[in-house]
């Protein structure tokens, strides 16, 4: 093979164009440089720079003096180059690898720093001095953004049912447990969203929501009143504010690291701390000893919250992820049995409703006129 | 003798750029992003290519690594900004103002710097890695400078109203351009601001209409035209038709500006004369993005057609749009089709806004760009490399991607 002719050629030294002549050999490009005589671009040597707009062309650069270029246009030559040079796409030396290796340990290392211990124990501190007001006001801004999440396509928010005999016999079940329960930090408020979500949780400031789908799916108000008292429980620790915290530290430094590509995920993943609350077994078991407490003092029996467990569980089967608030907890065989010993030596229970409020309450999300 | 005048030529084509923008698309996807950095390292490579100043090529040298490595040295330290200031900031916005407005807004106003910092430092590496008949390009380091004189001129110019607009425009240029060298050889940026004032007319002229029209609804009328609900959907009604106007009038500020500047740009001998046309880039903008909407939309109900034919054949008729609620009903193979489908609708559409929208807005800056005086070239010598290692990170990190 022999292709001959001239090119453009970029010493990297100055900005000046040089016509060369060339002559493709089984060796490589002999380029006939003036002023600098012959010169060879040995085959193994040659590199492609890639990406090129004018496909025609063919820009050639060398392995060891990687600021020269050659352009090489004719057709001839450009076949007998690519059929002679094996290593054309090979990439150039690549530096900084360690440097590459050493940062991305150092980025990792930092987000995970920030995310698991600097921001948990801030928000810990934070959680425990943010005043009565503030907290309420974090509640309600979560509340909004947790009604926006979970909306479906065809409206903007999931609404809050407020059927008034519904909101009543609510209030009833909350009087109950209130009257005889713990001083708490702030006045507990219960909000039922109509959502099929067989869930329930607590929010800063002393928030309690419930899905419709939690109050349909319970056999007995008692069932609820077992849920409300355990939520309380949270609020009374304050553990939910510690989460919304939490999550308002490490939302930011997950969208950094992920980029805004799939829009929106990082509000999807703080509703899902949220909603399934990933509390330490130390503040699961606090929250179920205040619950069981509180309903004892208001005589409904706390074996209610094993019944609501048994019910979900015929429902959906064991680990279904349903109300994974309660369920995720490796311990639920103990919890259940820890309820239903302290139901076993009350003597006087009461049902936390009448027959007529929970039928109310369960259909709390009716529109009054249904 | 005239001086030997340099023409430039713009040699990117549309198909090859449609192709390199799926294909790194959909890799950038397998790779959950990390592709990315040679996503844009490539796309670069392509359009610098195309730029032809004297039949010779620009070449973009980056490489995907030592963006990736930027990106990395930025997450370190942005990592802490974001996660613990921003707590903070949270904490205290709620303790003292009862909501989060305050957090956003310290939050935002905390970035500002940044961003004009990153913005610069993200210019130096790019130009860093640009070159031009085999010689490197150039800019000496000073992205502090350049963030606080930034915030200066934008406080200026909002104070004034935009009446010190080109001021801005002007005086932000000139800290860049006399910072920027072509090898061994230093631009400057000549001219004076007022030069640019007459280019900014038809935006003050569409402003004060907007703003008399305001004025006129609230204040002199007596009992306030604008006071009932129908009067308040004319005004709002009346911003919405003016934005347009409000858009052309400073894309017009834009290219006219963009030429005196050029005009008055200068590499020792050598000047550079640019007869960019505003109708022609309100153009391309307009077109441009009708046409990447209009195809994407028809692709992507093309797609979702599909997708959901597939889900009906193999969900049977126990298959209810109920089920949609329900992710895990489909079943994972046809879940994970799902997301393709999505993520394959914002490739795309980035495709198309590749060869609809950039690639055309480029080559009618390239084609329309002359360099005057050439043989000042010939004794340009190659200038350092600059190592730069934090590359374009920050700006990558605060998501400020521009075109490419």
């Amino acid at each position: 093979m022999s292709a001959q002719g001239f090119a453009d050629f970029f010493d990297g030294k100055q900005a000046s164009v040089r016509r060369v002549g060339y002559r493709v050999e089984t060796g490589g490009i002999v380029l006939d440089i003036p002023e600098q005589g012959e010169r060879l671009w040995p085959m193994a040597a040659l590199r492609e720079i890639g990406d090129q707009a004018v496909r025609t062309n063919l820009v050639l650069t060398l392995e060891d003096a990687p600021m020269s270029r050659l352009i090489l246009t004719d057709k001839a030559a450009i076949g007998a180059v690519r059929s002679g040079a094996k290593s054309l796409r090979k990439g150039m030396p690549v530096r900084g690898l360690r440097a590459v290796l050493g940062w991305a340990v150092g980025a990792v290392a930092s987000v995970a720093l920030i995310v698991l211990v600097l921001v948990p124990i801030m928000a810990d501190q934070l959680a425990r001095i943010l005043p009565a007001e503030g907290e309420r006001a974090l509640g309600e801004a979560t509340l909004g953004q947790i009604q926006t999440a979970l909306a479906d396509d065809f409206s903007n928010f999931v609404p809050i049912c407020q059927n008034p005999e519904g909101l009543d016999a609510m209030q009833t079940m909350l009087d109950r447990l209130m009257a005889t329960g713990p001083a708490l930090p702030h006045d507990v408020t219960v909000t039922v969203l109509d959502h099929d979500m067989v869930n329930a949780f607590a929010l800063p400031g002393g928030q309690v929501v419930f899905f419709r789908g939690m109050l349909e799916t319970a056999t007995d108000p008692d069932q609820i009143a077992a849920v409300l008292a355990h939520e309380i429980g949270h609020v009374a620790a304050r553990d939910p504010t510690r989460i919304a915290l939490r999550s308002a530290g490490s939302l930011g430094v997950l969208g950094l690291v992920f980029g805004d590509f799939a829009g929106g995920a990082a509000v999807l993943f703080l509703v899902e701390q949220l909603i399934q609350a990933d509390y330490t077994r130390e503040a699961e078991a606090a929250a179920d000893d205040l619950g069981i407490s509180m309903l004892r003092d208001a005589e409904i029996s706390p074996a209610a919250l094993g019944d609501l467990f048994e019910v979900i569980r015929d429902m959906y089967g064991d680990a279904e992820g349903i109300a994974a608030h309660f369920m995720s907890h490796p311990s639920l065989g103990d919890r259940i049995d820890k309820a239903r010993a302290a139901s076993e030596n009350m003597s006087v229970t009461t049902p936390s409703l009448s027959d007529e409020d929970w039928l109310a309450l369960q259909t709390i999300c009716n529109y009054p006129w249904d | 003798m005239a001086a030997p005048t340099l023409s430039t030529d713009f040699a990117g084509r549309r198909w090859p750029l449609f192709k390199l923008s799926i294909r790194t698309g959909l890799l950038t996807v397998l790779t959950v992003g990390l592709y990315r950095f040679w996503m844009k390292t490539r796309l670069r490579r392509f359009y610098w290519s195309s730029i032809r100043p004297g039949g010779h090529p620009m070449e973009y040298v980056g490489q995907g690594i030592e963006k990736l490595l930027g990106f990395l040295i930025a997450v370190v330290i942005l990592a802490f900004y974001i996660g613990i200031v921003n707590l903070l900031l949270m904490f205290v916005s709620f303790s003292l103002f009862d909501g989060n407005y305050a957090a956003y807004v310290a939050s935002f106003v905390g970035v500002i710097p940044l961003w004009f910092y990153a913005r610069y430092r993200a210019r130096r590496y790019v130009l860093a890695r640009t070159r031009w008949r085999g010689i490197r390009f150039g800019v000496d380091p000073g992205a502090w400078g350049y963030a606080w004189r930034a915030m200066l001129y934008w406080g200026l110019t909002i104070l004034s109203g935009t009446l010190l607009w080109p001021l801005m425009t002007h005086r932000l240029e000139k800290y860049r351009i006399d910072r920027t060298w072509f090898g061994d050889r230093q631009l400057e940026q000549g001219g004076r601001w007022t030069g640019l004032i007459k280019g900014m007319i038809p935006f003050w002229i569409v402003l004060a209409l907007v703003v008399g029209f305001v004025v006129w609804g609230y204040v002199l009328t007596p009992e306030g035209t604008f006071s009932t609900e129908d009067s308040l959907e004319a005004l709002l009604g009346g911003l919405v038709i003016s934005l347009p106007f409000l858009a052309i009038a400073f894309a017009w500020y834009s290219v006219r500006s963009f030429r005196v500047l050029t005009a008055t740009k200068s590499a020792g001998p050598i000047r550079f004369e640019s007869r960019a046309r505003t109708p022609r880039v309100i153009g391309i903008y307009m077109l441009g993005f009708t046409a990447t909407w209009l195809l994407t939309s028809l692709l992507a109900i093309v797609l979702l057609v599909a997708y959901f034919g597939l889900l009906f054949l193999a969900v049977g008729a126990e298959f209810s749009l109920d089920d949609l609620d329900n992710l895990t009903a489909p079943g994972l193979p046809l879940q994970l089709l799902g997301f393709a489908v999505y993520f394959l609708i914002f490739i795309i559409w980035g495709a198309f806004q590749h060869i609809f929208v950039t690639l055309p807005l480029w080559r009618h800056y390239a084609e329309t760009l002359e360099i005057v005086g050439s043989e000042g070239l010939h004794d340009i010598r190659q200038r350092a490399r600059d190592e730069h290692h934090e590359a374009e990170g920050f700006a990558e990190a605060l998501d400020l991607g521009a075109a490419i």
